[in-house]
């Protein structure tokens, strides 16, 4: 088993999914969480400046929110069958990014009232059309899942994003015309693995919100 | 032999990755482009409401980036293993960010502001990553991103850098010499320099 050590800061973000896919397929790693003050130290040795990165075995990195995530979906069995299913599922987590793009000004701006406008509105133009489309497809799929007959990395992607931000911000009303994604949604938040990670706090200084570790 | 169908806009956009690795590969595929006013009528037989998307036999994939990983891994052009086929994953996620960069900056109608963000962004943002990006190339050794071959990464940092040296002269990518190799190999490669050459000249 090769030695995975993931960085990246003490929040969910751009970690999170990596995180869940370790958890889910029961692989251990060193789950490295640092504060803001801790950055401009760790910088500098990243490939690209950024994070989150996986090193392996202490000597390769790779950097990209979805590309380390899609490394260790393949490595880790929950990449899809075949090469079509890995792509059908490549392009599921691609959706998740770019909603997660329009969620990005509704969630930094700090007058309330016109915060919810903003998250009413990503709501109407964005997320709904989304899971008009997506329903369909789950149906047409007919395993209950987004991508074959298992779970995949895409299932794990729409669990996270759906329960944070998504119904933190909007409500469980969100789901309304998406009863299939919903289902989805609540049988990926049953997994087992799943549940352990989200009890599980292991760095200083986090408390459990809504079941993640988080500063936020 | 598979039918592919690349649906999009009449413009490089999002869909020119896609189409440069098939034009690199000499793939014969449908090259089917529509005008801005005929896309409602595209919109509802697509995925998710948007393109570029890919019909493979007729079966529809999604996703800019999805699409043009799909068609490299599929023409040998993805990387040797998996190690690198994710090192070339990462290199297209670095562009992919460089591209959501110069929206804001694409999208601002006041000239003076749209070049003094500009002028940021390249001081911000790409600069240090192409600083990176050159330690990376020299490290690799073999003149391309990933590996000792071509790959979609090689193509992808063609295709962003090579209309920017276009429009801002070539200067742009002096602070890396490797790159700016790089990204001339890219466009003297006939089947890729035949292409540009011909291919419909759009604003995007």
């Amino acid at each position: 088993m090769p030695g995975y050590k993931l960085y990246y800061f003490n929040v969910r973000g751009r970690g999170e999914l990596s995180r869940l896919i370790l958890h889910c397929a029961g692989v251990p790693f060193e789950d490295f969480r640092f504060e803001g003050k801790d950055w401009p130290a760790i910088k500098p040795n990243m490939p690209f400046g950024q994070v989150p990165v996986l090193e392996i075995d202490g000597n390769k990195m790779l950097a990209q929110s979805h590309t380390v995530a899609r490394y260790l979906a393949r490595q880790h069995g929950l990449a899809g069958q075949n090469d079509w299913e890995q792509s059908q599922a490549d392009m599921y987590v691609d959706c998740i990014y770019d909603m997660h793009g329009t969620m990005r000004t509704p969630t930094w701006e700090t007058d309330p009232v016109k915060q919810k406008e903003l998250f009413d509105k990503v709501n109407e133009e964005t997320i709904q059309p989304h899971l008009e489309k997506v329903e369909q497809h789950i149906i047409k799929n007919g395993s209950g899942h987004l991508v074959g007959q298992g779970l995949t990395w895409a299932d794990i992607a729409y669990y996270a994003f759906f329960t944070t931000p998504i119904m933190t911000r909007l409500g469980g009303e969100v789901f309304t015309k998406a009863p299939h994604l919903k289902k989805l949604i609540e049988l990926v938040g049953s997994n087992p693995n799943i549940k352990k990670a989200l009890s599980s706090c292991p760095a200083p200084n986090t408390k459990l919100i809504n079941g993640h570790c988080s500063t936020e | 032999m598979v039918h592919y169908k690349l649906i999009y806009f009449n413009l490089r956009g999002r869909a020119e990755l896609a189409r440069l690795v098939l034009q690199h590969q000499e793939i014969v595929f449908e090259d089917f482009r529509f005008e801005r006013e005929e896309w409602p009528k595209y919109k509802a037989g697509t995925p998710f409401g948007q393109v570029p998307v890919l019909e493979v036999d007729g079966e529809p994939l999604a996703q800019s980036n999805t699409i043009a990983r799909y068609l490299a891994r599929q023409h040998g052009l993805a990387g040797q293993n998996d190690w690198e086929q994710s090192q070339a994953d990462m290199y297209v996620d670095c562009i992919h960010d460089l591209i959501g960069g110069t929206r804001p900056i694409i999208y601002e109608t006041d000239k003076d502001k749209q070049k003094e963000m500009f002028q940021k962004f390249l001081q911000d943002v790409v600069n240090p990553h192409l600083q990176k990006v050159e330690q990376q190339l020299i490290k690799n050794g073999s003149g391309f991103l990933v590996g000792k071959s071509i790959t979609w990464a090689d193509l992808a940092y063609y295709s962003f850098f090579s209309p920017m040296m276009e429009r801002l002269g070539e200067a742009i990518l002096d602070i890396t010499p490797h790159l700016k190799k790089l990204v001339a190999h890219v466009g003297n490669i006939p089947q890729i320099k035949k292409y540009v050459e011909t291919r419909p000249k759009t604003a995007l």
